[in-house]
């Protein structure tokens, strides 16, 4: 029997509104159809368990790569903290007008770093884990959300020598230690946002996935991670604020001012770092629904 | 056999003029240097010797449609890159259509040998990630734990890293995942061809189970004598095109006379010796 003979050719196909007033006739659900916002949202919330899980087996593939595991997060940040020491506090003293010049590196350091480390892995949380994608169903914002937690819970080591560091270079141990919470809790609201976006950004053109390191290295360079945008930019009142207001900048100044006595809490710093963190988070789901049938194209 | 469209059951898919296309980036060599605008320049500043990274389109499903029922089981072949995965996933809502349209009833679950969950961690907490994408909870995955181990008969093995696997270890207990929860539409793509005798036996009888429940079985395999025994239906995908669909001993046959003789196409048994 030759190819297409009669007898096994497929029977006539439905025309599309036949095949459509059938669907609707049984109930079936089209396929590749973007839910309504609200019920994305929503269907995440109910994952959230599943966002958990995906989080931790993240961090435990990525200890389990290096023979000193968890280790690694707490000597990463502090050989950076001694080689931008050596460079910054030593050689091209930028530590002007800080007092404190370690904690504040350390800070600048470790919160720079888990934002830095989170933009560059969540972005390619797609194009990364189409294995995942093209194998299971689920809430794909899932990927970019729990990239961003994994980098969070793998921060959290790092965090604690910090405060061990703050002690040690004898910052007080005030109430203001309290807010730290506050300040990452908008650090990874802002975050999340920002990784959401250059998710669905990266997929659609996966060459701007190389310039992602270029854009943090500049930022790094520009967000006072190593120098006090205030002291610098002290007679430039516009671009001081541009500076320091910006949203990966911001949760460094945050940050300090919950540990270092040399900073005082500046209320309007944290009302903008709470609106950054509302609407990054918000347009980040939003722009990542957008495109939501269709990750996992080929 | 059951007959191909029980005219009294209800659809659980239906594909309607069903376009896919890849689009492939990859290099393609020595291009000439031909297009002067920007991003051909940039790209040849950075690209390796003379290789241009370029784009080629590529038809893997070309306008398929069909519509099967509950309680159906499917079978899908043809000659390898004839589109008969990618249709699946399609199917699955893994990889959506370029072009026409996909209905379904409930949930697809799609098991297939390359469903690469995460191979560098044990097969537990991929049994967890895989559940608990299937829309189970942790809870019930824990209740079911014991359960998905023995039937994937992997044993001690589940708390080893997955790319330590046999492909058949992994197969097995993909398996198992995709059947934890019941699904509405299961689909299983060549995974049972890597299993042994013993599990293949097991896996039947699930899949008679999963069928009995008026679930749909998609099954792709190269193994004739799977599909015939685990198929009332087949569809015959050729580069892409939808080429026959009909009852399977009709269609495997018609199938199995444009492939290289071996031997004479033997007609189905029970349960044939060995698989290719």
């Amino acid at each position: 029997m030759t190819p297409g003979s009669p007898g096994d050719t497929p029977p006539p196909a439905l025309s599309p509104q036949e095949a459509a007033a059938l669907a609707k006739a049984h109930g079936l659900t089209p396929l590749g159809a973007r839910p309504a916002f609200g019920d994305y949202v929503r269907s995440i919330w109910r994952r959230r368990s599943f966002l958990w899980t995906l989080s931790q087996a993240e961090a435990a593939e990525k200890n389990a790569e290096d023979r000193l595991g968890m280790l690694w997060t707490l000597l990463n940040p502090l050989l950076l903290v001694v080689s931008y020491f050596l460079i910054f506090g030593l050689l091209l003293d930028t530590k002007r007008g800080v007092t404190n010049f370690i904690a504040f590196l350390s800070i600048g350091v470790v919160v720079f770093g888990y934002s830095s480390a989170a933009i560059t892995k969540g972005t390619k949380a797609i194009v990364g884990n189409m294995g995942l994608v093209r194998a299971l169903r689920f809430p794909r914002a899932l990927l970019p959300l729990s990239v961003t937690l994994t980098e969070f819970l793998m921060t959290l080591p790092a965090m604690a020598v910090l405060l061990v560091v703050m002690l040690i270079t004898h910052e007080p141990l005030t109430w203001r230690w309290l807010l730290l919470p506050v300040a990452l809790g908008i650090q990874t609201a802002i975050l999340a946002g920002l990784v959401l976006m250059g998710a669905r950004l990266v997929n659609v053109a996966r060459d701007i996935g190389n310039l992602i390191p270029v854009v943090i290295r500049l930022l790094r360079y520009i967000s006072g991670v190593f120098f006090s945008i205030d002291r610098y930019a002290e007679h430039h009142p516009t671009v001081q604020a541009c500076l320091s207001l910006q949203p990966l900048a911001l949760p460094m100044d945050l940050v300090r001012q919950c540990l270092m006595a040399e900073f005082p809490v500046k209320p309007l710093e944290w009302f903008v770092g709470l609106g950054w963190a509302v609407v990054l988070l918000g347009a980040g789901l939003w722009i990542f629904w957008r495109d939501e049938a269709n990750y996992g194209r080929a | 056999m059951a007959a191909p469209e029980p005219k009294d059951s209800t659809p659980a898919v239906i594909c309607s003029h069903v376009d896919i296309t890849y689009r492939v980036q990859g290099a393609k060599k020595m291009g000439p240097v031909a297009d002067e605008d920007d991003e051909s320049l940039f790209k040849n500043l950075f690209s390796r010797g003379r290789e241009l990274a370029t784009i080629q389109s590529v038809e893997a499903v070309k306008d398929v449609s069909f519509v099967a029922y509950h309680g159906e089981s499917i079978g899908i072949i043809g000659r390898n890159g004839s589109g008969k995965s990618t249709l699946l996933r399609s199917i699955a809502g893994l990889i959506p259509p370029t072009r026409g349209r996909i209905w379904i009833s409930g949930e697809p679950s799609l098991l297939g040998v390359n469903a690469v969950l995460m191979s560098k961690l044990s097969g537990e907490r991929n049994i967890y990630i895989g559940g608990q994408a299937l829309g189970l909870t942790r809870a019930q995955i824990k209740e079911r734990f014991a359960d998905i181990v023995d039937f994937s008969g992997i044993g001690d093995s589940v708390y080893r890293p997955m790319k330590t696997y046999s492909s058949g270890q992994a197969a097995r207990l993909r398996f198992a995942i995709s059947t934890a929860a019941t699904p509405d539409i299961l689909m299983i793509d060549e995974a049972l061809a890597t299993g042994d005798a013993d599990f293949k036996e097991r896996s039947s009888a699930k899949v008679a189970e999963i069928r009995q429940q008026a679930s749909t079985v998609f099954l792709v395999s190269h193994s004739n004598s799977t599909i015939r025994e685990l198929c009332s239906r087949v569809l015959w995908m050729e580069k892409g095109v939808l080429l026959a669909d009909g009852p399977t001993e009709e269609v495997v046959a018609a199938y199995e006379a444009t492939l290289p003789k071996k031997k004479p196409p033997a007609k189905p048994k029970p349960l044939p010796p060995a698989e290719a």
